[in-house]
């Protein structure tokens, strides 16, 4: 190696080793930006993975939008759940870690029995696999991730505007009255969409690959041969399925329908919610 | 005050005193001299202290006195081996970075990354240095081994330093396989699950290596920590002195072989002479390993900075769930494209093309023998290579056979690799394969890709919806959501072209899920054409995207790397 290669060599060295600490440092100025952004998407993460688990594990009682079930199920995404409910139970830590343990633990009874009474015994199970549940620890933090977003909306989900009238009932050949489809479609969204989620195109009511929407198939079920319901119409169909949801079970699913909705709703509600469904077609 | 003749006196002793204390710390170099070195002067001293140094110290006892010239030019090394090092003491100063802040159990391991990666100034550096360090280890082990296979440099007195060698390459992949799994998420978990599956298919003992392997059924918390150990102790120690023997056999005893024209070229008596004249270690070897290395450091930090990705972390580890591409490591790729053949199957159809029919697959178990009797079997056979091949020539026109051999191995390596990815082989039902093109389980795929504020609200049906023009509302349009239903659009046109799958509807379905946060849900129903039934349940693959992710990770450094466009997740 000649004595040039060599002046060479150092000189190259000294340039890159002075080029390598300038990207150092400004590799360094920039770690505390970077540093944020991480944090910042591992809770983005956290949100994103604690929805699929929401889904799979909590909404088929606190609904897949967090809305709960009027009189079993409490919502998690109102004003209340953030802003009350901590008082109220006498929790001392924060809204997460609130959530953390009643998710990881359940409830053996419920602490408001009279309006949400829950499951039964326990009101809520232990979610936890140091209970005896399903999850590991890190998804039920990702979970209470999920759920504390909904802090920043809560209170702001469009209700359906209350009508008040007699309730529906369940005599499914009274006369409706006349129906108005877009208050429909909020009841619908409202109480329906909680449990109604499993066709291909979204809510169980709309158009499937092998058959048309709600609107059509309430006129073609009456006619099957194994009906075994009183309907004699598409709304009275629609009608029977609402307020006596165990007359008639298509193949192959059960009846886990609350049968009160003809107390619940009213007629008008009822004939809103059938002039909807009768629009999908 | 001291007087002039006592200051210079003081100053010589000072100076002499300082002198000697440096010589004693440099094994025998004064500070003269050590300049002299570093900017690659002759000597300064008779006799020349820089031999001495090499029985004085131990540091320089293990470098070599001198290489032959000839044996140095850049085309004949590369400098292969030097960089294989360089990566070997990269992983091992980073390596012992990342223990501060790694805890090996299954609980803490993929939280620690985490913290290293959100609140340790560098982590990411070092993280990324350690990932991408340790690949080139493999690359660099692999074609130092193929320079020295093609140089001939495994002949004679250098077939043991070959045999010490392909030991290291062998504890290099080790290495790798072992620190795959310690980030403990579902790409590590998965592809040790499936690497240690291997073992299973030994005869008798199968079960109890794997259990002594993974310290359970499967991999939980001893599993890990007996990875961790084998990663930070066993094998590094086992490479510490596989690396030392190797180096010194090189160092001290035989040198790097000279290129073959030099021993048996028709080259002139002043060229062989040349060739053979001594380039001492001080200074020209040392300061061209200080410029090699400072060349590594630089391309590597350079690297990371503007172009690496980052070393992957996927979603945490999940026992439960089974990734659909587990995938090993690539250099890994052609270990599992070897258990994709059925030796069985193959010899069965071979025969029945002459009309023998005979039932082989009990004698012949499949993964008894691609995974633990044909790899084992070629690497010894590539162990001794060099008491194989006995062809005393060295150029490369004088061993066709050799050279013939080793670029056909290549060849099958490479079909190999390709054969080991999940694209090759593996039958998905249609469905699975579509989502898994656009919407993968693990990484990101195009649906994941798509802007945040492109993901207009919306049921869009395949063959239904228009593919311009979907979003006339937004006045910045949606090109990528447009172009991701177009490629959903036209995977499931062909699927319903090739007859894999009948009457598809398809939908792409987006809706406002919370707060920054929209459902993404991909459905397919279709009629199988085997069964002619509809497939129920419908196949769906459902995709949360947050807006703060900022996805197709970008460098740091990267001029585009953007900040996520909203508000702080609110705590």
């Amino acid at each position: 190696m000649s004595q040039r290669r060599v002046n060479i060599e150092i000189a190259i060295g000294i340039i890159i080793t002075l080029l390598m600490t300038a990207i150092l440092v400004v590799y360094g100025m920039n770690e505390k930006q970077r540093m944020e952004l991480f944090d910042k998407q591992e809770k983005a993460k956290a949100i994103e993975v604690g929805a699929g688990l929401f889904a799979t594990n909590c909404s088929p009682c606190h609904g897949i939008q967090g809305k709960g079930v009027e009189g079993v199920w409490p919502p998690l995404n109102d004003p209340f759940f953030f802003n009350g409910r901590l008082q109220e139970v006498g929790w001392t830590g924060t809204q997460e870690d609130y959530i953390i343990s009643t998710v990881s633990s359940g409830r053996l009874v419920s602490t408001r029995p009279d309006k949400y009474p829950g499951s039964g015994k326990p009101a809520m199970p232990a979610w936890s696999e140091r209970y005896g549940g399903p999850l590991r620890d890190d998804q039920i933090k990702n979970i209470a991730a999920f759920v504390m977003n909904w802090k920043a909306t809560a209170g702001e989900v469009p209700e359906a505007p209350a009508t008040t009238g007699p309730p529906a009932g369940t005599d499914i050949t009274v006369e409706l009255p006349a129906g108005d489809a877009t208050h429909g479609e909020q009841i619908a969204t409202r109480d329906c969409f909680v449990c109604h989620v499993t066709s291909t195109a979204g809510p169980a009511w709309a158009a499937t690959a092998d058959q048309p929407g709600i609107g059509d198939r309430a006129a073609t079920r009456i006619e099957q041969a194994d009906y075994t319901g009183t309907a004699t119409s598409a709304e009275q169909y629609l009608f029977e399925s609402i307020v006596l949801p165990g007359t008639y079970l298509v193949s192959p699913f059960q009846n886990l329908m609350p049968p009160d909705f003809g107390t619940k709703l009213t007629l008008q509600d009822v004939a809103d919610l059938i002039a909807y469904l009768l629009t999908i077609k | 005050m001291l007087k002039t003749q006592n200051f210079q006196d003081f100053r010589k002793k000072a100076g002499q005193a300082f002198d000697n204390r440096v010589r004693a710390i440099t094994a025998g170099l004064g500070l003269k001299e050590l300049r002299a070195v570093l900017r690659g002067d002759p000597p300064t001293e008779k006799p020349n202290p820089r031999y001495k140094v090499h029985t004085t110290s131990f540091l320089f006892h293990i470098r070599p006195r001198y290489y032959e010239k000839g044996s140095t030019i850049l085309t004949h090394t590369f400098r292969l081996g030097f960089f294989t090092s360089f990566f070997f003491f990269v992983e091992l100063i980073t390596g012992i970075i990342l223990m501060v802040y790694y805890t090996p159990s299954p609980s803490d391991a993929y939280p620690s990354i985490q913290a290293l990666l959100s609140s340790i100034p560098f982590g990411k550096m070092i993280r990324d240095m350690h990932r991408l360090g340790a690949e080139a280890m493999v690359i660099f082990t692999v074609l130092h081994m193929l320079r020295t296979f093609l140089t001939a440099s495994y002949k004679k007195e250098r077939s043991f330093t070959w045999l010490t060698g392909g030991i290291l390459l062998f504890i290099t992949l080790m290495l790798s396989f072992s620190g795959y799994l310690l980030p403990w998420d579902q790409l590590a978990y998965w592809a040790v699950t499936i690497g240690t599956s291997m073992a299973d298919a030994a005869p008798l003992i199968g079960k109890e290596v794997n259990l002594l392997l993974r310290g359970a059924p499967d991999i939980a918390a001893d599993g890990l920590l007996r990875f961790y150990l084998l990663h930070v102790i066993l094998l590094p120690l086992g490479a510490i002195l596989l690396i030392s023997i190797h180096y010194y056999k090189v160092s001290r005893e035989h040198g790097i072989s000279l290129p073959a024209k030099f021993e048996e070229g028709n080259v002139s008596p002043e060229a062989k002479k040349e060739a053979k004249r001594r380039l001492d270690f001080l200074p020209e070897l040392f300061s061209h390993e200080i410029f090699l290395t400072a060349l590594g450091l630089f391309i590597l930090v350079f690297l990371i900075a503007f172009f690496y990705k980052g070393a992957p972390l996927e979603n945490v580890a999940n026992p439960q769930q089974t990734p659909l591409d587990a995938e090993a490591p690539w250099y890994f790729w052609w270990l599992q494209g070897l258990l994709k053949i059925d030796p069985a199957a193959t010899i069965e159809g071979l025969l029945a093309h002459f009309g023998i029919t005979i039932e082989l697959s009990y004698i012949l178990p499949s993964k008894l023998i691609m995974g633990l009797v044909i790899p084992p079997l070629m690497f010894i056979i590539l162990l001794l290579v060099p008491y194989i091949d006995r062809n005393p020539s060295r150029s490369l026109y004088k061993r066709p056979v050799a050279v013939g051999i080793a670029l056909f191995t290549l060849l099958i390596m490479v079909v190999l690799s390709y054969m080991g990815t999940p694209e090759y082989g593996i039958e998905k039902p249609p469905a699975t394969r579509i989502f898994q093109e656009l919407a993968p389980e693990e990484g990101e795929g195009p649906v994941h890709l798509i802007p945040y504020d492109q993901l207009q609200t919306g049921v869009y049906e395949v063959n239904k919806t228009p593919l311009d023009n979907m979003c006339p509302d937004l006045d910045f349009g949606c090109p990528e959501l447009e172009s991701t239903f177009e490629e959903y659009s036209n995977l499931v046109n062909d699927a319903a072209e090739n007859g894999e799958i009948v009457n598809p509807q398809a939908f792409m379905i987006v809706e406002d899920w919370q707060q920054f946060l929209k459902k993404v849900t991909l459905r397919l129903g279709y009629t199988d054409p085997q069964t002619g039934e509809i497939v129920t349940p419908t196949p769906e693959r459902i995709v949360y995207l947050h807006c703060n992710r900022l996805r197709g990770k970008t460098p740091v450094l990267n001029p585009l790397d953007s900040t996520p466009i909203c508000e702080p997740v609110q705590q």
